[in-house]
């Protein structure tokens, strides 16, 4: 009696945001794959099966697509290593000043997403800072062009802005790795990046892989950084996803394209988790 | 650990935290320098962007939606989510740990591809017109999971035994959760609606596409994006950055967060 | 034959603070040496040293005739169990205990053979498939201590292994280790804070304080005849009668004189509680009044609190029977000269 009367007030406790989750998150979404489907007729949506728009994804934007799982995989990558060496260095090395960086860390990840893809066109730009200080330092002639409107642009710009959402991960998981094993580790024999392979990275899996999930599918589903600072070589899929539902009005194009971004993007992460299981795995 | 490896991991930690903090760092500054090309060296300090940014039309307004917006976003988010939470700390470990992973998948999602889901399906199904109400209820999906996971953690060192005694005392559990409950866990329930406020706030993508024809500080930043490099933007950029960073600063003293 | 572990001159300074003054040990191929002292002594920043874990600030360390100063932990032929055991929470016991080997690329078939061994010398031989989250306490000490008996060390360090075990526990532990020590033979050093797992298990005892060795040897001759007021304070339970030294006579602030071989100056008299004769009966060289103010019956003996008339407290713990000693009454206690032992203050 008591546990019924606990398990009905707690299911109205949790009725709102159960509610919010279905009405703005599952609905919308499997409405969205299911128009995937749809033929879309004179701008309005007509509910007929079609597999015309996956075909269309495979035909005309698989140049983009793979360009953008290459970058969002360069990103990714970048951003793991850096935020595993700052998070190995925040829990480490730096003494009681460790957890002031972290929240720093924490602190710059509210920083503005548009405000940091902004600051990064004007910090590249040709007249831009970089540049600038570059040719008064007297380092070079002329500036260098190439730094803006270039995939290296969308890369820097993305590492900045997915490395807090790496770090937090991984330095929560360094967290709970004790120093006296470490030492236990040098004590039979290991150095110290023997050490790191075998005993700190088999504890700390989980968050890297949090943090490359988070970075990979951010990137691949980012359009302003391509838009802003990419240029005409940086044509990533999201700016294609974006199009659909801006001037051309082809949702179900869109909605296709998004699905097949979201499926490459679960099979890379999932392909990166088992990569990370097989290279920690611990031997007799 | 010799001296090399020590200076070798300092630098590499301070060149970290210079590329994260640089951006922000020269925004900030830029927004006084009275040249209009955002180049070096600074010739003279102005204020003179701040009035060009006010004066601008439209952003007193997109201000306004904006504060609209985020106090919605806060307080809804802060109320669901922490009577959620309540429930949460009262269920099976199994089933809490299973229903919180569901809840916080919207933040896994990609934004772009959130926002024109949530556009598809507000327009073309359900024919609502776009609008403040359809944002506030969108940012209720990826700020409630933030909420419940601060107040859950809190949850986790709390001691039932003094609602149960309020109760032996004869309060009603309303009255037990008011008396007893939220004084207790009142810094982890203001973090949390800090940090609901802060996402809100600096969300871009899923207002862009939810919001209809108006503005919020972000869109209307965007706006202004479109139109060309005008330093007045700067100031637009510093006071969104401010006011997240400050909420978020503010949020984590109160639920005395540590790394 | 040099001995196994030289320690020549080793000190370890932190900026102007002084972990370990310098100090010279040599510890012998076979022995079982406790180091012992309070918290804070410098007993783990020297054992640490040894396991290569702190680089001294002066000195050397040699072991089996080779200077290993510089080396670190790695390369050492010195194993540790670590206080809180550091066991690798992401491997299983046998994994935990095999991971030396296979760094040292021993053969499988090698590998299994001496980690069954070694799992078999602490009693888990059917542990070997668990998880370490799945032990007890004693199970994980057990597993510490196998992992770094499979590696053979030359010498076998232990950082107060027995620390986080509840009392019942470290009886049996401490028979384990002299069952091992025994069997195996081999050099062990371990650091302890308490006097009474270093008496039990030790063959030698070197007693730290405040970075210095203050007394070396076995733990008889440091329970009979500490070197200063701290170690036999800090080793077992003590009397001390003040008094002054001139032309080695020393004289006793109750008036009571003999003759000692001591420097002139303040000096206190020690005696264990065990050698004072409650009451004198003859057989005495120095005697003293004294009030007595309780008895506590502890089973295979008496403990009484005494004072004397110059306001000194006096233990004094007593197998006879003598049941006609009351509380509150004047006794006349007294001791031989040859248990005393004569420190200077």
């Amino acid at each position: 009696m008591k546990d019924r009367s606990l398990s009905i007030r707690a299911a109205l406790q949790l009725a709102p945001t159960i509610g919010v989750l279905l009405f703005v998150f599952v609905l919308p979404t499997a409405y969205f794959f299911v128009i995937s489907f749809w033929r879309v007729r004179a701008f309005k949506l007509r509910p007929e099966f079609t597999f015309d728009q996956y075909r269309q994804v495979l035909a005309e934007f698989s140049d983009p697509l793979q360009f953008t799982l290459a970058l969002a995989s360069v990103v990714a990558i970048v951003t793991v290593l850096i935020a595993l060496g700052f998070a190995y260095f925040c829990r480490f090395q730096a003494g009681p000043a460790g957890p002031a960086f972290i929240f720093l860390v924490l602190v710059t990840l509210f920083g503005g997403y548009l405000t940091k893809i902004y600051m990064w066109k004007t910090i590249l730009g040709s007249a831009g800072i970089l540049n600038t200080a570059l040719m008064e330092l007297g380092l070079i002639d002329s500036p260098i062009t190439a730094l803006l409107y270039s995939p290296v642009a969308v890369i820097i710009t993305l590492v900045h802005y997915t490395l807090p959402l790496a770090i937090l991960p991984i330095y929560g998981a360094l967290r709970g790795v004790e120093d006296v094993p470490l030492e236990a580790a040098r004590d039979l024999g290991a150095g110290r990046l023997r050490t790191f392979f075998d005993i700190v990275l088999p504890q700390i899996r989980s968050g890297i892989v949090a943090a490359f999930s988070l970075s990979f599918i951010f990137t691949a589903g980012d359009y302003v950084t391509p838009l802003m600072v990419g240029g005409p070589n940086a044509s990533m899929i999201g700016v294609f996803i974006q199009n659909q539902f801006g001037n051309r009005l082809n949702s179900p194009l869109g909605s296709a394209l998004s699905f097949v971004v979201i499926a490459s993007c679960m099979v890379i992460v999932l392909a990166f988790a088992t990569a990370m299981v097989s290279v920690t795995r611990s031997r007799r | 650990m010799t001296s090399m490896h020590r200076y070798a991991w300092n630098g590499f930690g301070a060149a970290v935290i210079g590329f994260m903090l640089s951006p922000l760092v020269v925004l900030v500054v830029f927004c006084f320098s009275s040249s209009p090309l955002l180049t070096l060296p600074i010739e003279g300090w102005s204020l003179h962007w701040f009035a060009d940014a006010f004066a601008r039309p439209g952003f007193l307004l997109a201000f306004r939606n904006s504060l609209i917006v985020t106090v919605c976003v806060g307080a809804t988010s802060t109320i669901i989510g922490t009577m959620a939470a309540m429930a949460l700390s009262t269920m099976r470990p199994g089933l809490s740990v299973g229903l919180m992973l569901a809840v916080t998948v919207p933040i896994m999602a990609p934004p772009l591809l959130l926002g024109v889901a949530l556009l598809t399906f507000y327009s073309t199904w359900l024919n609502l017109t776009l609008g403040l109400p359809t944002v506030i209820l969108s940012h209720l999906v990826f700020t409630q999971p933030f909420v419940i996971l601060v107040i859950n953690a809190r949850m986790a060192s709390f001691d039932h035994a003094a609602v149960e005694s309020a109760r032996d005392l004869g309060a009603g559990p309303l009255r037990a959760f008011f008396d007893v409950t939220l004084p207790i866990i009142a810094p982890s329930v203001v973090g949390g609606a800090l940090i609901a406020m802060a996402l809100s706030l600096d969300d871009f993508l899923v207002t862009f596409f939810t919001i209809g024809g108006s503005n919020t500080l972000p869109t209307f930043m965007w706006g202004m994006l479109r139109k060309g490099v005008d330093p007045s933007i700067n100031v637009v950029a510093t006071l969104i950055m401010l006011l997240s960073i400050g909420t978020t600063v503010f949020g984590l003293r109160i639920t005395q967060y540590r790394g | 034959m040099s001995a196994l572990v030289q320690l020549r001159r080793v000190s370890k300074a932190y900026g102007v603070v002084k972990a370990v003054e310098p100090l010279d040990i040599e510890i012998q191929a076979g022995e079982f040496m406790a180091i012992l002292g309070p918290s804070g002594c410098g007993k783990t920043t020297l054992l640490r040293m040894i396991g290569g874990f702190i680089q001294p600030s002066t000195g050397e360390i040699i072991l089996d005739g080779v200077d290993v100063t510089r080396l670190g932990p790695e390369r050492r032929p010195t194993n540790m169990v670590f206080q809180g055991y550091g066991l690798f929470p992401h491997m299983s016991v046998a994994q935990n205990v095999s991971y030396g080997l296979r760094l040292a690329q021993v053969s499988l078939p090698e590998r299994k053979r001496r980690v069954e061994e070694a799992l078999a010398l602490v009693h888990l031989e059917d542990f070997g498939e668990r998880r370490i989250e799945q032990l007890s306490g004693g199970q994980r000490q057990r597993v510490a201590l196998a992992r770094a008996l499979v590696m053979r060390p030359k010498v076998l360090l232990l950082d107060e292994p027995l620390a986080a075990l509840d009392l019942k526990l470290r009886r049996a532990m401490q028979e384990e280790f002299r069952r091992i020590h025994a069997l195996i033979g081999g050099t062990f050093i371990f650091v302890t804070h308490d006097q009474e797992e270093a008496m039990s298990l030790a063959t030698r005892i070197c007693v730290m304080d405040r970075a210095r060795v203050v007394q070396d040897g076995t733990p008889e001759e440091i329970y009979r005849r500490p070197a200063t007021r701290f170690v036999s304070r800090f080793i077992g339970e003590a009397n001390f009668f003040h008094g002054v030294a001139q032309s080695n006579v020393v004289t006793l602030r109750n008036g009571a004189s003999f003759s000692a071989k001591v420097n002139d100056g303040e000096v206190d008299c020690v005696v264990r509680p065990e050698d004072i004769c409650l009451p004198d009966q003859g057989g005495c060289d120095i005697r003293a009044e004294a009030i007595v103010e309780n008895v506590t019956f502890l089973g295979h003996h008496r403990q009484y609190r005494l004072s004397s008339v110059l306001g000194d407290d006096i233990i004094v713990s007593s197998r006879d029977r003598s049941p006609d000693i009351d509380v509150g009454s004047t006794v006349t206690i007294g001791w031989r000269v040859a248990d005393q032992r004569i420190v200077s203050q």
